[in-house]
């Protein structure tokens, strides 16, 4: 594993992901961020709150799914409660992981482990839309007493256990070999 | 002899087989790290919806008690992953934690989150069964605690982000 990552480093260092770091690091954005010692551990708390607002959504509508709680509203209902939550919170964490980026592009572009957590992100970012469509979808033919089925229980899980090494990611960016 | 002898507590935790274990190790401290986040982000986000809940923001439809019912096992859940690796990481370090004002300021913040978690519990969620399916008329203490609770539980995510930043500022 350490071995791949390290040959996953060498080649984003051959790439023109180098170039590109080194020019967001002379950006005037970059600079700011750069000389204002609180600017990233500010957006490092917007990002986790925003994780905190979306992976509570989409645990309090699996739950729904998984008939575990939220048994008095339907599911559509529980959908329009918490999925806009889901989406704000992602919007969120791509804003304020963007400025984490220009903040410490070399850290992050030049790092094996964040490509692979950007992979997971649209990973998510795209199951989501379908889960999300295929859910509200077969409740609402399904009408008030529809109960999910075993692949949307087992789906609903997964997209949760996604959200979690998708944390992992962002914590072991810190540490990966760059 | 690689560790010194300890002086005071702190310095015995730090200086213990498990402190010693968990900072000298490549995977542990990133470890316990990311089990941290995952159980703050579970208490935080599950806590949001009940303050909301509480605020008549959102969640209007669901009764007050249902929506403590629903959320709260999850709520004590992630705070007992987060406090267990928060502690293992406290431990591995432990010398540096104690002198550093932003871990102390999370320390207090988390006692205050935790009074105003008791207060409502005890005194205000008495009268629960006049205002569970409220939305506008939520009494004060209710709107009170969920105001205080957003606030205190982004101010222990700041201090705990800001000791990471700051733990070699202090000796």
């Amino acid at each position: 594993m350490g071995d791949l990552l390290f040959n996953f480093t060498e080649w984003l260092r051959s790439t023109m992901l180098v170039e590109l770091a080194l020019w967001i690091s002379d950006t005037s954005l970059s600079f700011w961020i750069v000389t204002h010692f609180w600017a990233i551990p500010i957006f490092q708390v917007i990002h986790i709150l925003a994780i905190a607002a979306a992976f509570g959504a989409a645990l309090m509508m699996s739950l729904r799914l998984l008939n575990i709680a939220g048994g008095n509203r339907t599911v559509p209902e529980v959908g329009r409660r918490y999925f806009p939550w889901l989406w704000w919170g992602l919007l969120t964490l791509v804003v304020s992981g963007f400025f984490m980026i220009v903040g410490e592009p070399v850290r992050e572009l030049i790092n094996p482990i964040f490509w692979i957590k950007m992979a997971l992100v649209i990973a998510l970012v795209v199951l989501t839309i379908g889960f999300q469509k295929a859910v509200v979808r077969r409740a609402e033919t399904g009408g008030a007493t529809w109960r999910a089925s075993g692949g949307v229980r087992a789906s609903a899980f997964l997209l949760l256990i996604l959200w979690c090494l998708i944390m992992a990611g962002g914590r072991w960016i810190a540490y990966a070999p760059v | 002899m690689m560790y010194p002898e300890p002086t005071n507590i702190w310095q015995s935790l730090e200086f213990s087989s498990l402190g010693i274990y968990i900072a000298e190790s490549t995977w542990a401290f990133p470890t316990l790290e990311t089990f941290h986040v995952i159980g703050l982000v579970t208490v935080i986000g599950t806590i949001m919806v009940m303050d909301l809940r509480l605020l008549g923001l959102a969640s209007g439809t669901v009764p007050v008690t249902r929506m403590s019912k629903d959320t709260l096992p999850w709520t004590w859940a992630g705070f007992i992953l987060a406090a267990i690796t928060g502690g293992l990481l406290f431990i591995s370090k432990a010398s540096s934690y104690v002198i550093n004002p932003y871990f102390l300021w999370k320390m207090g913040l988390l006692v205050l989150a935790g009074l105003n978690m008791l207060v409502f519990h005890f005194l205000t969620y008495r009268t629960v069964t006049h205002w569970d399916e409220g939305v506008q008329g939520m009494p004060f203490g209710a709107k009170v605690a969920g105001v205080l609770s957003l606030l205190f539980w982004i101010a222990v995510v700041f201090f705990g982000r800001a000791i990471g930043f700051t733990l070699g500022f202090y000796y």
